[in-house]
């Protein structure tokens, strides 16, 4: 039972990231790109939102996944996995796709720092469950 | 089992209200950090938007003061113009050393000829300037060049180019300032013959052109002799009736006063929430030491020594509230640095962080104010707990 709070932790940061994005984009602020020929295009902080999705509902599973996993192994790679889509969850924003150059556009103020501040939260609770997972025996969970 | 060890498993057996106390203390010490840095980084914040602008005085059309100044805090464009010839007349009264004309201009918004949508555009005259001119002068070694611009430390070259494109009009961005967290970091300073340059373009390059009136001028920037501010600022107001002028420390008022009224607030919500915590974690150990009487009654008739009861308890509170506190000062820190940006437009006010060093003393007097609250409030259950009598300890009912 006490071992549900960190993979609990871990899903819904994954919620999180694969939903915050799509609110807090320019897109979301009725913002476009409008080119010479009078076409509009979404700005590059949309596409970093649609990335997120691909990135949180992963985590999501990965949260699931250590929740109803019995073996040590199996929980060891989950734990692994989240670190490595936590940091993705990072560089999406800030350096794969990047978001909008102003700096006051909502993307900058609340997209970016919002998916830093859970990309972070996502490899510290899968590092916490990974080294819970060492040290303790799988019979206590 | 050593003291350390003998501390450490008393936290981690009463893991819950170990919890509680960490949380308590690092919910206030994370407060108090949000408050002082919120209130310190305005008022920074807006004595770097006084300096900068850099004169005793601020000469601008009647009842478009307010704007003004708005505009000038918040890099929201505007603008106001007045009759050139003000600028003469104000360089005239007695007590003025230097007075210099400024254009108030804004970029397009949304449009494909402006790179940067809606941005505030502070003109100068280089002949007369005492502003910014010095600092150009020692930074890049001259005057700026036709099509040349200085920036805020928000305004930025756009990815890919190599100009910045204002009203079909290509500038170069030759320095960035400091930052002052204010909307002077989205402002871009220019010359005059540059703006006029940008003008003359724009009407057949721009969706719409810029438009400088004529003879026209938004602001003087005045510079006294010395001692001789308010003086002056009576003779101007005298002298030219239709302009409204603002001396120096009335510049951003009604900032200043948001910035009062939001320090008294979260000082007074500081205060309560600090006197209830330091109450919770003293409740929460006095309960603990009622608790452990009779272990400590145990310990006692073992041979530990009198004041080792007192020593644990507060040893014990100190390691939780450092924790605690180190805990609240790291995310609240992490959290502001973050969302720095949404903060400031959430409560309306600018604010710049503190350098490292300064950073460092504040979160050293959190962390020492923390512990000491705590020591304080447990210090009383302690040494009761530790002043009993042992056999009357070990009978008493749990």
């Amino acid at each position: 039972m006490k071992f549900l709070f960190l993979p609990a932790i871990i899903l819904t940061l994954g919620l999180l990231a694969a939903i915050v994005p799509q609110f807090t984009d320019c897109a979301s602020d009725g913002k476009s790109i409008t080119l010479a020929n009078g076409k509009t295009i979404p700005m590059k902080c949309h596409w970093s939102a649609r990335a997120e999705i691909a990135v949180g509902v992963p985590i999501l599973g990965i949260g699931l996944g250590s929740a109803f996993s019995r073996r040590k192994e199996t929980v060891r790679t989950l734990s692994m996995l989240g670190v490595l889509l936590g940091a993705l969850v990072i560089l999406v924003p800030t350096t794969l796709i990047g978001v909008c150059g102003t700096p006051g556009m909502t993307c900058n103020t609340t997209l970016r720092p919002a998916m830093i501040a859970v990309g972070s939260l996502v490899i510290a609770a899968s590092l916490c469950m990974l080294a819970y997972n060492e040290f303790q025996g799988r019979a206590e969970m | 089992m050593s003291f350390g060890a003998f501390v450490l498993r008393n936290i981690v057996a009463t893991g819950f209200r170990s919890a509680v106390i960490l949380t308590c203390v690092a919910l206030v010490a994370g407060f108090a950090l949000f408050t002082a840095l919120v209130t310190e980084g305005s008022e920074q914040s807006l004595s770097k938007a006084k300096q900068r602008l850099g004169a005793d005085i601020l000469v601008v059309p009647k009842g478009s003061e307010s704007r003004v100044q708005t505009a000038l805090l918040s890099g929201r464009p505007t603008t106001a113009w007045m009759p050139k010839e003000n600028l003469d007349k104000i360089a005239q009264v007695s007590g003025v050393q230097r007075a210099s004309a400024q254009l108030y201009l804004a970029s397009l918004s949304n449009a494909s000829c402006c790179a940067v949508s809606e941005m505030f555009l502070l003109v100068f005259d280089p002949a007369t300037d005492f502003t910014l001119q010095p600092w150009l002068e020692q930074e890049l070694g001259g005057p700026l060049k036709l099509g040349e611009v200085v920036g805020g430390t928000h305004v930025f070259v756009p990815e890919g180019d190599d100009f910045i494109m204002l009203y079909g009009y290509f500038l170069t961005l030759k320095a960035t300032l400091e930052a002052t967290g204010t909307g002077l970091d989205q402002t871009m300073f220019m010359t005059i013959d540059t703006a006029r340059d940008m003008a003359r373009i724009s009407l057949s390059r721009a969706e719409k052109p810029l438009e400088i009136p004529a003879d026209s001028i938004s602001a003087v920037l005045v510079k006294t002799v010395n001692s001789e501010r308010h003086d002056v600022a009576q003779r101007i107001q005298q002298d030219l009736p239709g302009v409204a002028v603002v001396e120096r420390p009335d510049l951003f008022q009604a900032f200043d006063q948001r910035i009062n009224i939001l320090t008294k607030g979260f000082f007074a919500v500081l205060g309560v929430s600090w006197a209830f915590a330091t109450l919770t974690v003293g409740l929460i150990f006095s309960m603990s030491a009622n608790e452990r009487r009779r272990e400590i009654g145990v310990m006692r008739a073992l041979g530990s020594p009198r004041h080792f009861a007192l020593r644990s308890l507060l040893a014990e509170a100190a390691l939780l509230a450092g924790l605690g506190a180190a805990f609240g000062l790291v995310l609240t820190y992490c959290g502001v640095l973050l969302f720095h940006d949404l903060l400031a437009s959430a409560l309306d006010i600018y604010f710049v962080l503190p350098s490292v060093v300064d950073l460092g003393v504040l979160l050293g007097q959190i962390l020492a104010l923390s512990m000491a609250s705590v020591a304080i409030s447990t210090s009383l259950p302690a040494f009761w707990m530790s002043s009993g009598e042992s056999v009357g300890a070990m009978r008493a009912r749990i």
